[in-house]
């Protein structure tokens, strides 16, 4: 069969899309946040609809310094995220039902511009945070802004911010490298078969 | 905690193990200087004067009825308390016959030494294994025991 | 071999995966210096060298520590009742909680001021405030006790209070909230600018007795006062306060008085108010009500007396009088160092940390360098007034101590930390983490001329995880610095009760030798002492009952007592006739419902005891006097209103057969 997969190829590509699944029930990002007086940390996690842990703390600590409260309302991401990832699944599913080269590169390009498109929205929407600051702030700093690191570790005032993906970010990414894995893996089976 | 302290004090007395203060593990010299303070020899050589400041007292006859007088306000602020006029014992022993029971030296560091005397001298030491309380330290100057011994030995029958 | 390299690869990405994970920055460490033990270890026997007077906050007291151990000695009640002893129960000092306002129990004590002469600490006196209810006390360091509280009129918030002058002439009150004044007091919240006003009272302490009379007051444009200093040496005779709320808002101040970039220090010249007071100038408002307690000390009963009468000064109208300096951002602390020239103050949201001239400020006064007025008052020019700022010293600027050479110990709330500053180069030198967010810091006598220096202590306001956790609530926790080397050392945690704001440290030698052991009998001059045995006895006036009872080890006279009946209020004045040091007596009766007696060798106190049923009710020692304490007890019969039981009382009597019925 001309272009179609290696059933090992088409077995992972299947797998991988099954994987996906796992961001409706495991967190996809960290923040975490230390300052002397909380050595023990503060966090907030990033899921497909929602945030948890220390949201209203680290709210109620940036209105100081003019930050907006964090809600869920402020992302309307939260709304499609389910369904977008839905489509993925789907895209994954059927790449492995065609098993076709082609369908396979299209999932591997869809997964990547997704991880990508999320991550600018991510950069995007902590610029908006971390820039637009209330005028009536009690604290203005001269010259300060707060924008969260999109992954790594910054200083904010007396806090260290650390941002990075959590459980499910980190099974997205492992899906993003193995199905292009899959993809790499294909040329290589595919030069043998041509031999 | 520091009564707890005296309690344990006063149980250790009572098995005649030990008069002293019970001691801290580590030595600090200079924090002991009731203990480490050499007792006279004179008061070793001469018991029954006791143990304080008080070496000699004049007697004068007749009583000085001023000194009687104090003495006798004294004795209803800080003594009657615990001593009777009489041979009772209340907590401690009744006055009647003191002075002619003890020296006039005794009376004296007894009233204005009492924790040393408890301490160290063995007689004080023989009534309060009877009387079981230890004898409060009125903070009675030198001047106001010889006049409350005055008042004993008007007590006493003493003209 | 696919299934292998796929496998291997997954398994590779995995471990990247944690190993990307495990690069998380960890929390701030804890540091722990070697060799702290040994600088703060008092062996036992071994004394303290310096006493830590210390706000109590919201329990309205003021605790003793011992430094360096960080052991707490004593509790000592001042403006909040205090069953432990029986403070604000008893007949003798429940007249020193009365206010204008009647009986409080409670108040909140933020600030001490141990009492100065030339500038320095001379041992007399700690002065406090209550923030609440507005007061300043006065407590005897001899006895550490509370023997003087006067109340505030046209105050409300004392927060800025009880700053001292260098040889305690003055001691401050600021109002942190302005209100309404005068006659009329009903008045929209809304017309803040209009009808507020604030004030600041000089309370003069008599050199003799430290006796606190408020000598005049300044009426001030409304804005809130925070804290303040009195000026020493060259600004001997000014005061210094720090404002906030410069924008007169009423509500949200969070928000709403933050706004402006600067706000002010307001500069008083105490001795040209004085000038205008001996001319005469001082306006006599006499429609007031404020209450002064004392303490006798020769009967050991507190008197309330009302007082109703103060001159005042506007400071606005009045020339020369005040100066506002402005300053970064809400100034919290306003500190003047040693050798009096230097004025810091903190912008709590401020990033910079101001340090104004006094030298400079004459200047400018004379110069008359200034940048219009604030409610008639000049504002000087911020640059002409400046020593300088320190740059970049950490985040949240609080407070400001000193040591002897020269340097300047900033607390810092935010970045919770204690910054090193030189005062004259301006230069940070060294930074120590708190824990956690620092408020107050207190260098033992930081606040005077000729500090001790040696250690700097941290007054945190979060405790976190220092201790082993308590529920909800937890202990205050504090920490100790030394800062003999150059660069600060850790040496010690220490819990605290109540919430510590701000605490003074004094050499144990200047207190020590001058402790009160006993009270002298002979000099009781209570009216119902029973100065003997002799002089124990029980007295009918009417419905009262008063019961003249000694207690020496180890037993209560009289402890029988009969013929008291329902409807009677019973006084039980109990004289200890102990003369030795720590033989206090307690007493207490079942059901009385106010607390214990702790009665000190040769004092009396009372106990006021109402029964509400018939019976025979105990009564006994409630503090561990001697071998035989657990036998210190008696009993009281209470008959029906309508009994004829005769009122009788003994010790030691053994009657053949028992009276009454």
């Amino acid at each position: 069969m001309k272009n179609s997969l290696h059933v090992i190829s088409r077995i992972t590509v299947a797998i991988c899309a099954i994987a996906l699944t796992s961001a409706y029930f495991t967190p996809l990002w960290q923040i975490l946040m230390w300052a002397p007086q909380y050595p023990e940390g503060l966090e907030m996690k990033i899921w497909i609809n929602n945030l948890t842990g220390n949201v209203k703390i680290i709210s109620a600590l940036n209105h100081y310094i003019g930050m907006h409260t964090i809600e869920v309302s402020m992302f309307p991401e939260f709304k499609y995220m389910i369904y977008c990832v839905g489509v993925l699944i789907l895209i994954g599913l059927l790449a492995a039902l065609i098993n076709k080269r082609w369908a396979l590169l299209a999932f591997v390009i869809v997964l990547c511009s997704a991880g990508l498109a999320l991550l600018i929205d991510f950069y995007m929407w902590g610029y908006e945070y971390g820039h637009n600051l209330n005028p009536d702030a009690p604290i203005k700093v001269p010259g300060m802004t707060y924008q969260p690191p999109v992954i790594g570790t910054k200083q904010l005032l007396n806090f260290t911010a650390f941002s990075g993906p959590d459980v499910g970010g980190w099974i997205f990414i492992v899906v993003v490298l193995t199905s292009f894995g899959a993809l790499v893996a294909e040329q290589f089976f595919m030069k043998r078969k041509t031999i | 905690m520091k009564k707890i302290a005296l309690f344990l004090g006063i149980a250790v007395m009572l098995f005649n193990c030990s008069p002293d203060k019970p001691k801290t593990q580590e030595e600090y010299p200079e924090n002991n200087e009731v203990q480490s303070e050499p007792v006279p020899a004179a008061n070793l050589m001469d018991p029954g004067k006791g143990i304080g400041s008080v070496k000699s007292v004049t007697l004068n006859t007749p009583l000085e009825q001023d000194r009687v007088k104090r003495g006798n306000a004294i004795y209803e602020m800080k003594c009657s308390a615990c001593h009777k006029l009489n041979t009772d014992r209340l907590v401690g022993p009744g006055w009647n016959g003191i002075t002619k029971r003890r020296r006039p030296e005794w009376i004296m560091n007894m009233v204005t030494n009492v924790d040393v005397m408890l301490d160290k001298d063995a007689e004080a030491q023989k009534l309060l294994e009877l009387c079981l309380t230890r004898m409060p330290n009125q903070n009675v100057s030198i001047g106001d025991a010889r006049d409350v011994l005055e008042f004993m030995r008007q007590n006493d029958g003493e003209k | 071999m696919k299934l292998n390299k796929i496998i291997s690869t997954a398994t590779a990405l995995g471990v990247a995966a944690v190993l990307f994970s495990s690069c998380k920055p960890q929390g701030p460490q804890a540091v722990t210096t070697s060799g702290a033990a040994e600088k703060v270890y008092v062996a036992p026997g071994k004394y303290d060298e310096f006493y830590n007077i210390v706000s109590g906050g919201f329990n309205g007291q003021m605790s003793i520590y011992g430094l360096p151990s960080g052991r707490l000695f004593r509790i000592i009640p001042v403006f909040s009742v205090f069953p432990e002893n029986g403070y604000g129960f008893s007949e003798e000092s429940k007249a020193m909680l009365n206010t204008s306002h009647g009986f409080i129990p409670w108040d909140d004590l933020h600030h001490i001021a141990l009492s100065q002469t030339n500038g320095e600490h001379d041992g007399r006196w700690a002065f406090c405030n209550a923030n609440n209810t507005p007061r300043v006390g006065r407590i005897d360091m001899k006895t550490f006790r509370t023997v003087e509280i006067l109340e505030l009129p046209n105050s409300a918030g004392n927060h800025s209070s009880p700053f001292i002058t260098e040889n305690s002439e003055y001691v401050v009150a600021g109002t942190r909230f302005s209100v309404p004044l005068g006659e009329n007091k009903d008045v929209p919240i809304s017309s803040y600018k209009k009808n507020f006003t604030g004030t600041i009272s000089l309370i003069s302490v008599d050199p003799k007795d430290g006796n606190m009379k408020i000598a005049f007051q300044l009426l001030t444009p409304g804005i809130d006062f925070d804290l303040a200093r009195a000026g020493k040496g060259p600004s001997h005779g000014w005061f210094f306060f720090s404002c906030y709320n410069t924008e007169q808002a009423h509500t949200l101040l969070e928000v709403n008085a933050s706004q402006r970039d600067k706000d002010f220090i307001l500069a008083v010249n105490w001795k040209k108010a004085e000038e205008y007071i001996k001319q005469g100038k001082g306006k006599k408002v006499s429609n007031l009500k404020y209450a002064h307690n004392s303490l006798d000390e020769k009967t050991g009963v507190a008197t309330s007396e009302m007082l109703n009468e103060v001159l005042q000064l506007d400071i606005a109208e009045l020339k020369d009088l005040a100066y506002f300096i402005p300053c970064p951002k809400s100034p919290h602390g306003c500190d003047t160092d040693p050798s009096g020239e230097y004025i810091v103050a903190s912008g709590k949201l401020a990033a910079t940390l101001p340090v104004f001239s006094f030298a400079k400020i004459q200047k400018a006064i004379a110069d008359k360098t200034f940048d219009g007025d604030y409610s008639g008052i000049p504002i000087i020019k911020y640059e002409a007034a400046l020593h300088g700022e320190v740059q970049k010293p950490g985040l949240g600027p609080l407070h400001t101590e000193f040591d002897g050479n020269g340097n300047a110990y900033t607390s810092f709330f935010v970045s919770s930390e204690i910054v090193k500053w030189e005062v004259k180069s301006l230069k940070v030198l060294d930074r120590v983490p708190t824990y956690y967010s620092i408020g107050h810091l207190s260098v033992p006598g930081g606040p005077t001329k000729k500090p001790y220096g040696k250690y700097v202590i941290a007054y945190n306001k979060i405790t976190k995880d220092r201790y082993l956790p308590t529920g909800p609530e937890l202990a205050q926790s504090a920490q100790l610095y030394s800062i003999d080397g150059d660069k600060m050392q850790l040496l010690l945690d220490f819990p605290t009760v109540g919430e510590p704001h701000y605490g003074e440290a004094i050499p144990a030698s200047m207190i020590m030798p001058n402790t009160q052991k006993i009270y002298k009998i002979e000099e009781n001059q209570h009216a119902y002492a029973a100065k003997g045995e002799k002089y124990t006895k029980v007295e009918r006036k009417g419905n009262q009952v008063h019961v003249y009872m000694t207690a020496i080890r180890s037993h209560l006279t009289p402890d029988n007592i009969e013929g008291v009946k329902l409807g009677d209020e019973v006084y039980f004045h109990v004289t200890n006739l102990e003369q030795d040091w720590d033989v206090p007596h307690g007493f207490a009766i079942k059901a009385a419902n106010t607390a214990e007696l702790l009665i000190m060798p040769g004092e009396t106190q009372t106990l006021k005891w109402k029964p509400q049923e018939v019976g025979v009710f105990p009564f006994y020692c409630t503090d561990f006097c001697s071998a035989l304490h657990q036998e210190m007890q008696g009993y009281i019969r209470v008959s029906g209103a309508s009994s004829n039981v005769p009122l009788t009382f003994s010790t030691g009597k053994v009657e053949a057969e028992p009276s009454g019925k």
